[in-house]
């Protein structure tokens, strides 16, 4: 399951105090479903929060975001909740799992907000670490694994619902290359499978020529990378 | 912080109460929070184990002191007024249905004379048998009451003659001369512990003539507190016009009043430890969740919803204060039954009129009392975790 990403005019600006600091200046976007785009810039481009504004964290000033032919800016509240916790699935460079739950739970999360079933939900979340090499980890505490381990659950934790969209922000930015290479790999490895639609943010240049398409994003406009 | 493991993460348990839970347990690791929650929670039960023992307390002593007044009160009074003749209205109230005896009796002010000294007493006159409140006074034949206390700082005893004058004067063509009567002491008694004034007993008829005329009072026994107000009622309903009739409770109103604001009183002092730990509540949850910030972000990329948010953090105020209250309630409870049964206070037997704090818990009482501080907290908990609700993922996110 998939589905096309489609961003229209996409404008954000930071204002702080006096300053006003215009990051994204109409942004036009189209994944289609189950592609893997990657998205590179100089730091402070913008990219974490185009991604933030593809993921309903945040709301753009003007322009359009639609997944899966939703338009997300109709969505609040806890309907909007819904729809991500349903829709998209996260990795950011920090992993954020939460430190009183094991990794197992931390990986059941997202499916106990939706109220899934419990048994089915471990039984998933078990397969899952399983496919990345954590299944005699799964009942440690985040405070106890290394960072390569918990970046490795929390990509489990983010494709435990399914989602058909996957945003991933420097999902290696943390880790050593060899690591974060492993960690890449299965990320490819489970997008793959899964037929997920991708957009990975990064600087690692190996990881971006990975994907199928690359776009950098400079002075607030998103151009067709050069590979 | 103190539940067990098995306690939480059970199957269906909703996503908010599983978090709560964790975040309680938690909250034994980082010294800070630790610390704050042990104020919120210790907080909260200092202040209703204060308030169950100091309210039991009172409810004890204000218990003996109503028992001993009240035994000194009778159950319906009525007041006969000069004109009327009291004998008459006496014999028309003991034919009242419910009405099991009368006693007439007046009351008044004067003084008691023995060999140059004196001393201002209140006079009363009773008639038949001497009336219950003059404890332990055997009869040695006609003649005044007086305290025990009295008769032995002035080394009176049974037999001896004292004389008895009244503020009343009577009239004579020389001008006003006093009226005095000299009498033997029948008897001592010794007064109630609560009595600030020596009362001195003598026959209706003596009294009669030192205080009359004036208005004579007919007590009435009612054969119990509560039965006074029905028998009342009749009363009154017989009785002539200018005849009052008032019952135990309205002799004593003023006392009862003093007695519910006392409590009143104390129950909002004691309120105020409840309102600091409820601050701490609110300290403390802000607290979580400004340490657990990044993680909320998360859940909320995760697809938790605000309100669910919301929720995780009242569960949490909700748990600290249900195991604070708890605790208040038992250390409470065990501690007013123990100080009680075993009259572990006491108190110098000479100086009040009890020699040991009484302690009596009111079930209506605790309720209040639970009622208030969970209450309170629980409103502080809304307050505090309507900031884990406001908070906005990327915000969340950003370091
Ligand atoms: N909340 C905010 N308030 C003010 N300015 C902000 C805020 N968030 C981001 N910015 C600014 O917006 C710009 C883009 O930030 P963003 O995090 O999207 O960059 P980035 O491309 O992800 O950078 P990096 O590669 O370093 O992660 C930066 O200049 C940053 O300072
Ligand atoms: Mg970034």
């Amino acid at each position: 399951m998939s589905v096309g990403v489609s961003v229209r005019g996409l404008e954000k600006a930071y204002e702080d105090g006096a300053r006003r600091v215009e990051v994204l200046r109409g942004v036009d976007l189209s994944v289609t479903a189950g592609e893997r785009v990657a998205i590179v810039g100089p730091s402070g481009s913008g990219k974490s929060t185009l991604l933030h504004l593809l993921g309903t964290l945040d709301r753009p000033d003007a322009g359009t975001v639609e997944i899966g032919g939703q338009a997300v800016g109709e969505l609040t509240g806890s309907r909007l909740a819904a729809f991500r916790n349903r829709t998209i699935g996260f990795v950011f460079q920090f992993h954020e799992l939460l430190a009183e739950f094991t990794a197992l739970e931390n990986v059941m999360l997202p499916g106990r907000i939706a109220r899934r079933p419990l048994g089915e939900l471990e039984e998933r979340a078990r397969e899952l670490l399983e496919e990345v090499g954590m299944t005699r980890r799964s009942d440690h505490f985040p405070s106890q694994l290394s960072g390569g381990e918990r970046q490795r659950v929390a990509l489990c934790r983010a494709l435990i619902l399914d989602p058909p969209l996957l945003l991933a922000d420097e999902p290696t930015g943390n880790l050593d290359p060899v690591i974060g290479d492993r960690v890449f790999d299965l990320l490819v490895e489970l997008q793959e499978r899964h037929g997920t639609t991708a957009v990975v943010v990064t600087h690692n240049p190996e990881i971006a020529r990975r994907c199928a398409r690359l776009l950098s994003l400079e002075n607030g406009f998103l151009h067709d990378g050069n590979r | 912080m103190i539940l067990a493991r098995s306690a939480d993460c059970g199957p269906g348990l909703p996503f908010a109460a599983v978090v709560a839970l964790r975040y309680l347990r938690s909250t034994r690791r980082d010294s800070f929070v630790r610390f704050l929650s042990l104020v919120a929670c210790g907080g909260l039960a200092v202040g209703v184990a204060a308030l169950i023992l100091s309210l039991a307390a009172l409810t004890g002593f204000q218990d003996a002191l109503k028992e001993e007044i009240l035994s000194r009160t009778p159950e319906v009074a009525v007041d006969v007024p000069p004109d009327r003749d009291a004998a008459e209205v006496a014999v028309a109230i003991a034919g009242v249905e419910g009405v099991l005896g009368v006693r007439r009796s007046v009351e008044g002010r004067g003084w008691i004379l023995s060999e140059g000294r004196v001393r201002s007493v209140l006079l009363e006159g009773f008639e038949g048998a001497l009336p219950e409140s003059y404890a332990e006074a055997p009869s040695r034949g006609p003649g005044v009451y007086l305290p025990e206390r009295l008769a032995a700082s002035w080394g009176l005893e049974a037999g001896d003659r004292v004389e008895i004058a009244s503020n009343r004067p009577t009239l004579t063509p020389l001008g006003p001369q006093p009226r005095v009567l000299r009498r033997p002491v029948a008897g001592l008694y010794r007064a109630g512990r609560t009595e600030q004034e020596d009362r001195l007993a003598l026959p209706l008829a003596d009294a009669g003539r030192l205080l009359g005329p004036l208005t004579e009072r007919v007590e009435v026994d009612a054969g119990g507190l509560e039965r006074a107000q029905r028998v009342a009622t009749r009363l009154a309903d017989v009785l002539p016009e200018g005849v009052t009739v008032r019952t135990w409770r309205e002799l004593e109103r003023g006392l009862f009043f003093a007695l519910r604001l006392e409590k009143s009183v104390m129950f909002v002092a004691l309120s105020l430890i409840v309102g600091v730990a409820a601050l701490a509540l609110v300290a403390d949850v802000h607290l979580v969740i400004a340490a657990k910030r990044a993680e909320l972000g998360m859940l909320g990329t995760l697809g938790a919803s605000p309100s669910a948010l919301r929720r995780v953090f009242l569960l949490f105020g909700a748990g600290l204060a249900t195991v604070g209250g708890g605790v208040g309630l038992a250390l409470g409870l065990s501690g007013a039954h123990l100080l009680d049964r075993y009259r572990l206070l006491r108190l110098p037997p000479r100086v009040y009129f009890l020699d040991h704090v009484p302690f009596t818990v009111r079930l209506a009482d605790v309720a209040v009392i639970l009622l208030v501080s969970l209450g309170l907290s629980l409103a502080c908990a809304v307050w505090a975790a309507g900031r884990a609700a406001a908070l906005t993922p990327v915000e969340a996110l950003r370091r």
